[in-house]
C-alpha cells in the first residue's frame, strides 16, 4: 500500500509523519484502555435485556437477585432515579422498545455471581405488537413505539434549492430507481466499557468515550446532579467510528455505585456490542436525477426512508446527511431532498463514520453512472463534466451574510473555502488507469471489472473549542485540551500544530487529553472535526503563547521580540549570541499560560473535503463472489497533517466499508423481531484477506480556514466505497445489485433473474 | 457458562463409563472449537466435560494402503499434510477452508464431524426449535439464507463440516469405540438427518465415541476436488461446497466409479447419486459439466430465501468436474 501526496512546501512540523504518541504504550501493551481501569473493592455490573422486541414492563422483582451470594446492588425501572440519558431514552424504562433493550442492572462481586442474578430476576412482561420494517412502521395502523408516534420529529425533512419539477421539465432523460442499504455495525475491536465510582457528591467514570465534556453534561443530566460533581476521564479507545456517543452503560454503573457504595464496572459483552451498541441507520432511497442529452445535470431528487430503531439517538444529523450528496455534490439548480426516519422494534441506529452520506450517496452514484450511459458519456467524463465546483452551488445567498456557516447550506452563491475534486478525478483516475482498463484477459466464470465514485462530505468545523498552552515552571512546553483521540491520531496532528506554531520540535510538547478535571471544554470528536476545530483552537493558543514567551525573553535580553525565535530549549537572538533558556524565562515569570477559544469556520465560505474511488474487481460467476483486487482513493482532506495517519484512516476507511458494500449486515428475524447475527462469525466482517491493495492519493490542497490548510478525513474515506465496488461488479458481469450488501446469494439471484428474461 | 466438572478419560473404557455414568449429561471435549461456543451462548450445559486429549487418537498414518486419521489430529495437520493433498486432495482442500488457522490449530477431525448445527435459530437460546426438543422449525417463516434446499423434512438444518463433505466423497469410514469395541461404517451412515433423529446429527449412542475415520487406497487413476463458496474468503461456512472423487478405468479415460457430494444444502452430506451415476461410464473430458450439475439438484426444494443455493451447488458440481477433468489431462500429459 502506497501514499502519494502532491504537498505543498514543507513546513517544519506539520505534514511530518510524526509517531503516534500512544504507539509505544499500545505496542508493549501499556496502553489503558476502559475495560483495565482497576479500583479496590470493584463490583462487575451486568444488564438484562429484554427477549420481545416491544414490551411492556409490567413487574420486576429483584428479591431473590438480592439475597444471592456476591450480589450488592440492583436497579429496576420501578426504582430508577427519574434522569434520561436522551429526550426519548429514560436511564431505564417501564417499556422494552427492541429485542436487547435494557431492562434491569445488577453488581455483583464478580461476573458469574453477576450473571447468575441476572437469571434470579423476576420480570412479568406484556408483549405488544412490533414492527420492525421502516416503511411499515410510517403506516397509520402501525404500532406506536413513542409517544409521539413512529415518524421521529413528526414530520420528514424537506429540502430544496430551485424546483425540481423545472429541472426535469428541462431533461432529455429522467433517470429513477431505488436501492437499499442495511444496518451494519463498526464492529470496533473494544467492546464499549465504563468504571464509576463515588466520592461523597462526586462521580468519576473512565470510560470509552468520544469526547469526556459531552459525557459530563450527559451524566450530571441524567442523575440529576451538578456537572461540577462529575469527572469523566477518556482512556485508550479500541476504535469509536461514532458508535460511543452514548451509552446506558455509564449511567447505569453510576446508579449502581451509588446504591453498592464501591465502584461498578460494566463492560458490554460482543453480543451485547452488536445488539445494543450503536449501527449505521439501514435506509430506502429512491434517487431521480435528470439530464440533458449533452450530458447536463438539470435536477436530481432523492427520496429516503431511513430507520432509527428504537431510539432517536443522532438519527435527525443521519438523515440530514443523507441528503447532502443530492444536494451538492453536482453543480445544479434544481434539487430536493426528502426524508422520513422512523422508528422501529430493532435495535438503535446512531453516528457510523459519515453518518448517512454513505448511505446517499451509494444510490446517488449508481443513479450518476446511469445518466452518464444513458446519454452516452463515460462514468468519468460525466463526474468531470457536472462535478461541483470551488464557486459552489448556482444561485444566490439568501443566508445572513456575517454568520458563520456552520451547518452544510441549501442555499447557492456561497463559494468552498477549497475544492479539490476535480484533482481527485483527474489524478485518481491516472493512477487506477481508467481509461485503459481492459478488463483483463479472458478469464472464464471468473469476470473483471471497473467502478467509481466521487463524494462529498462536510466535515472540519465542529463546535466552539477551547485550547491552552502552558509554559511550565521548568521550561517544559504543556498541551491542554479536552478533546479525545478515539484512535485516529488527534493527540498527534494537535501536537504537531502545537509546536509548529511555536517552532519547536513536537517531542518537546507535553499534552494533557480527555480529562473533565485537567481541561477546558471541548466538542466532541464526530463529524470528523477534531483536528480542524480543536486544530485551529491550538494553533492560536500556541501562536500566543509564543508571543508572551518572545515578549518576556525580550525584556530579559533587552533587544525587540521581533529579533527573537525559538530554538530548542532556548530563545535565542537572531542577529547575535544573546539567548534564554525557556526554563529560566519560566523561573522568572511564574510560567506563562495562554488560552484560545475559537469557533471554527467561516462566514465567507463553506468548508467541505472531497475525494474519488476507483475499484477494480474479480466476480465468479459460478459462485457470485466477489474479490476486490485493486483499490485507488484519492482525497482532497487539505492539507495533509500526518501522512502516515492519513494514510491509516483512509486505508481503514476503505476496508471497513468493504463489509458494507459486500458482506455485513444486522438481520432482524421478522416473525420475532430478534437480532439473528450478532456475533462476528454472523455479521461478516472482512478479514486481511479481503483487504485489495489500496493506493491513497491526496491532492493536498491547502485550505484558507483549517489549521494550516487542514481538512476533514476521518469519515469520508468510508463514502465512496459501495457505490465503487457495486459499479465495477456491475461492469465486470452487468448486473447491477441494488440492495446492500453484494453477497453471493444477490448476484446469483440475479444472474438467474437474467437468464430466466433472456429464456 | 454453567459451571461444569473437567474429568480427563485414562483411556477409552474410562471414557466410555464417565459418559454412561453422566446418564446424558456429559459432553465429549477434544478441542472444544464447537462445544465451548455452544456453551458460552447458553444453547448446551453439561455437567461433566469427558476430555479425550490424552487417548492416543492424535495419531495420523497415510500410506499406500489407505489413510488413517485419528479423531483427535487437528485440522491443521490434516490441512499441513503434504501425503494428504497428494493422495486425498479434496480433503486436504476441506480441512484448509474451515474457519480460521487458529480454530484449525484447535479443532480437530473428530469435533469438527460431531459438530451441533449452525442454524441460527439453533444457537439463539431465545428460539426453542425442533433440535432443541421445541415445536417448530423457525426457519420455515424467517430468514432461511443458509438452509437447507435438499433432503430437510420438519428442521431445515445444514451439515456445517467440510472435512465431512469430502469425506463421504472419498467414501472413508468411520471408526466408533462402543459396547463392543470398535465398529466401523460408511461415513455417510454415521450422520442421520433430523428425520431419524431430530436430537442428535450421528448414530453415536450415550457412552460411543468417534475414534476416527479410515480412508480407502488412492491410486494414479483416482482423483478428487473439493469446492466451496462462502461470504468471505476465511471464518465462513459453506453457502455450499462440493466434493467429488472420480476414479478411471486403468487403461482408458472412461469413468469407473464416481461420488459426487455436496455440503451446506442438507442436514447431511448430500450424496448425488443420479449425478454421480451419470459420470460412470462417460468418458472423462467430454462429459457435460453443466448438465451433471443440474442432476444435482434435481431434487431442490429451495425455501423462501435459499433459491441461490440451487444454483450455486450446480455450478460448483460442475466447476469440480471440469477441474477433474483438467487435473487428470493435466498429469498424462506430464
Amino acid at each position: 500500500m502506497t501514499a502519494k501526496t502532491n504537498a505543498p512546501a514543507p513546513l517544519s512540523a506539520v505534514g511530518v509523519s510524526a509517531a503516534r504518541r500512544d504507539l509505544a504504550d499500545k505496542l508493549t501493551g501499556e496502553a489503558r484502555f476502559a475495560a483495565d481501569v482497576r479500583l479496590e473493592g470493584t463490583l462487575v455490573g451486568k444488564i438484562l435485556r429484554s427477549p420481545h422486541p416491544h414490551a411492556r414492563i409490567l413487574s420486576a422483582d429483584v428479591s431473590e437477585a438480592l439475597a444471592a451470594p456476591g450480589v450488592w446492588a440492583a436497579v429496576t425501572p420501578f426504582d430508577v432515579p427519574p434522569g434520561r440519558i436522551a429526550p426519548d431514552v429514560p436511564i431505564l424504562d417501564t417499556k422494552a422498545r427492541f429485542a436487547g433493550d435494557e431492562v434491569a442492572a445488577v453488581a455483583a462481586e464478580d461476573e458469574y455471581a453477576a450473571e447468575d442474578a441476572l437469571s434470579l430476576i423476576d420480570v412479568r412482561y406484556e408483549p405488544l405488537p412490533f414492527v420492525s420494517d421502516a416503511a411499515a412502521a410510517l403506516r397509520a395502523d402501525a404500532p406506536r413505539i413513542h409517544e409521539g408516534g413512529n415518524l421521529a420529529g413528526g414530520e420528514p425533512l424537506t429540502l430544496e434549492r430551485g424546483d425540481v419539477s423545472d429541472g426535469f421539465a428541462q431533461a432529455d432523460f429522467i433517470i429513477e430507481d431505488t436501492f437499499t442499504t442495511p444496518a451494519h455495525s463498526s464492529a470496533a475491536l473494544e467492546p464499549r466499557a465504563a468504571v464509576a465510582v463515588w466520592d461523597g457528591d462526586n462521580l468519576t467514570v473512565w470510560k470509552s468515550t468520544r469526547g469526556v465534556h459531552q459525557d459530563r453534561l450527559m451524566l450530571a443530566l441524567a442523575l440529576g446532579i451538578p456537572r461540577g460533581n462529575v469527572r469523566v476521564v477518556g482512556v485508550s479507545m479500541g476504535a469509536g467510528y461514532g458508535g460511543k456517543d452514548e451509552t446506558r452503560l455509564s449511567v447505569l454503573a453510576a446508579v449502581l455505585a451509588r446504591r453498592a457504595g464501591k465502584p461498578v464496572k460494566i463492560e458490554a459483552s460482543r453480543y451485547e456490542e452488536f445488539v445494543a451498541g450503536r449501527r449505521r441507520h439501514g435506509v430506502t432511497t429512491t434517487v431521480k436525477m435528470g439530464v440533458t442529452r449533452d450530458g447536463e445535470i438539470t435536477a436530481v431528487h432523492a427520496r429516503t426512508v431511513m430507520d432509527t430503531g428504537a431510539y432517536l439517538s443522532s438519527g435527525p444529523g443521519v438523515i440530514r446527511r443523507a441528503g447532502q450528496g443530492a444536494l451538492y455534490l453536482y453543480r445544479c439548480a434544481n434539487v430536493r431532498y426528502d426524508g422520513w426516519l422512523a422508528y422501529t422494534n430493532t435495535p438503535s441506529g446512531g453516528s457510523y463514520r459519515a453518518l448517512g452520506a454513505p448511505q446517499g450517496h451509494f444510490a446517488l452514484e449508481l443513479i450518476a453512472d446511469r445518466a452518464a450511459k444513458a446519454v452516452g458519456m463515460d462514468a468519468l467524463d460525466f463526474r468531470l463534466k457536472n462535478h461541483v465546483g470551488i464557486e459552489g452551488q448556482p444561485g444566490e445567498r439568501t443566508s445572513p451574510p456575517n454568520a458563520i456557516i456552520d451547518t452544510q447550506p441549501l442555499e447557492g452563491g456561497v463559494p468552498f473555502s477549497s475544492n479539490g475534486l476535480r484533482e481527485c478525478i483527474l489524478k485518481g483516475a491516472d493512477a487506477f488507469g481508467w481509461r485503459d482498463f481492459s478488463g483483463g484477459a479472458d478469464g472464464g466464470h471468473l469476470k473483471r471489472g471497473k467502478g467509481m465514485a466521487i463524494f462529498i462530505y462536510r466535515g472540519g468545523p465542529g463546535g466552539r473549542s477551547i485550547a491552552r498552552m502552558r509554559l511550565e515552571p521548568d521550561g517544559g512546553i504543556r498541551l491542554i485540551s479536552g478533546v479525545m483521540d478515539v484512535g485516529e491520531g488527534s493527540y498527534t496532528a494537535l501536537s504537531q500544530i502545537a509546536a509548529e506554531s511555536l517552532g519547536v520540535d513536537v517531542d518537546r510538547i507535553r499534552t494533557t487529553f480527555a480529562d473533565t478535571a485537567e481541561t477546558p471544554d471541548s466538542p466532541i470528536t464526530a463529524g470528523s472535526t477534531a483536528t480542524f476545530s480543536a486544530g485551529l483552537a491550538v494553533e492560536r493558543a500556541a501562536n500566543d503563547l509564543k508571543a508572551r514567551i518572545l515578549e518576556s525573553a525580550s525584556d530579559a535580553l533587552g533587544v525587540p521580540a521581533s529579533e527573537l525565535e525559538m530554538s530548542g530549549a532556548s530563545v535565542r537572538h537572531l542577529r547575535g549570541s544573546a539567548s534564554v533558556s525557556l526554563s529560566e524565562l519560566a523561573a522568572a515569570s511564574g510560567g506563562v499560560e495562554a488560552e484560545a477559544a475559537v469557533t471554527p469556520g467561516s462566514s465567507e465560505c463553506i468548508v467541505n473535503s472531497f475525494g474519488a474511488h476507483f475499484a477494480e474487481v474479480e466476480v465468479n460467476e459460478d459462485t457470485g463472489e466477489v474479490r476486490v483486487v485493486r483499490y485507488v482513493a484519492a482525497h482532497d482532506s487539505g492539507r495533509i497533517v500526518n501522512p502516515t495517519l492519513a494514510l491509516n484512516q483512509v486505508e481503514g476507511g476503505v476496508s471497513q466499508m468493504l463489509g458494507f458494500s459486500l458482506s455485513e449486515e444486522m438481520l432482524t428475524d421478522a416473525p420475532s423481531g430478534a437480532t439473528l447475527n450478532a456475533s462476528f462469525l454472523e455479521h461478516k466482517s472482512p478479514t486481511i484477506l479481503e483487504y485489495p491493495d489500496i493506493q491513497v492519493i491526496f491532492a493536498d490542497v491547502v485550505d484558507p480556514v483549517g489549521p494550516y490548510g487542514a481538512k476533514a478525513l476521518g469519515e469520508p474515506p468510508s463514502i465512496g466505497v459501495a457505490p465503487a465496488v457495486i459499479s465495477a461488479i456491475r461492469d465486470a458481469v452487468g448486473v447491477e445489485v441494488k440492495d446492500l450488501p453484494a453477497t453471493p446469494q444477490r448476484i446469483l439471484d440475479l444472474l438467474e433473474k437474467r437468464e430466466r428474461a433472456r429464456q | 457458562m454453567n459451571p461444569f466438572r473437567l474429568h480427563s478419560a485414562r483411556n477409552l473404557a474410562d471414557a466410555r463409563r464417565a459418559l454412561l455414568d453422566a446418564d446424558g449429561s456429559a459432553a465429549v471435549i477434544a478441542g472444544g472449537a464447537d462445544l465451548l461456543g455452544e456453551m458460552k451462548e447458553g444453547v448446551a450445559a453439561p455437567a461433566i466435560l469427558v476430555d479425550i486429549g490424552g487417548l492416543g487418537l492424535g495419531e495420523m498414518d497415510v500410506g499406500a494402503d489407505g489413510a488413517a486419521i485419528g479423531s483427535a489430529v487437528t485440522l491443521a495437520r490434516i490441512a499441513a499434510s503434504g501425503e494428504i493433498a497428494r493422495r486425498y486432495p479434496a480433503l486436504s482442500q476441506a480441512a484448509a477452508s474451515v474457519a480460521t488457522p487458529q480454530i484449525r490449530n484447535a479443532g480437530t477431525l473428530g469435533g469438527n464431524l460431531c459438530q451441533r448445527p449452525r442454524c441460527w435459530y439453533y444457537r439463539n437460546p431465545l428460539f426453542d426449535c425442533l433440535k432443541k426438543g421445541g415445536g417448530a422449525c423457525f426457519a420455515v417463516a424467517g430468514n432461511n439464507k443458509y438452509h437447507a434446499i435438499l433432503g430437510a423434512d420438519a428442521c431445515h438444518i445444514v451439515h456445517p463440516s467440510d472435512p465431512a463433505t469430502a469425506l463421504a466423497a472419498l467414501g472413508a469410514d468411520a471408526r466408533i469405540y462402543g459396547a463392543d469395541g470398535i465398529r466401523t461404517l460408511p461415513i455417510e451412515d454415521f450422520f442421520v438427518s433430523p428425520s431419524q433423529n431430530m436430537l442428535s446429527e450421528t448414530v453415536l449412542e450415550d457412552g460411543e465415541l468417534l475414534v476416527g475415520v479410515s480412508l480407502p487406497p488412492s491410486s494414479e487413476h483416482v482423483r478428487s476436488v473439493f469446492l466451496k463458496a462462502k461470504e468471505r474468503r476465511a471464518y465462513d461456512f459453506a453457502l455450499a461446497s462440493a466434493a467429488v472423487r472420480v476414479e478411471l478405468r486403468s487403461d482408458s479415460d472412461i469413468v469407473d466409479s464416481a461420488r459426487i457430494v455436496l455440503g451446506g444444502v442438507a442436514p447431511v452430506p448430500y450424496l448425488a447419486r443420479a449425478a454421480s451415476d451419470a459420470l460412470i461410464g462417460a468418458k472423462m473430458g467430454e462429459t457435460d459439466a453443466a448438465e451433471i450439475g443440474r442432476l444435482a439438484v434435481q431434487d431442490a426444494k429451495p425455501m423462501s430465501g435459499n433459491a441461490y443455493k440451487v444454483r450455486l451447488a450446480a455450478n460448483l458440481t460442475a466447476r469440480a468436474i471440469t477441474n477433474l477433468a483438467a487435473d487428470f489431462a493435466g498429469r498424462r500429459g506430464q
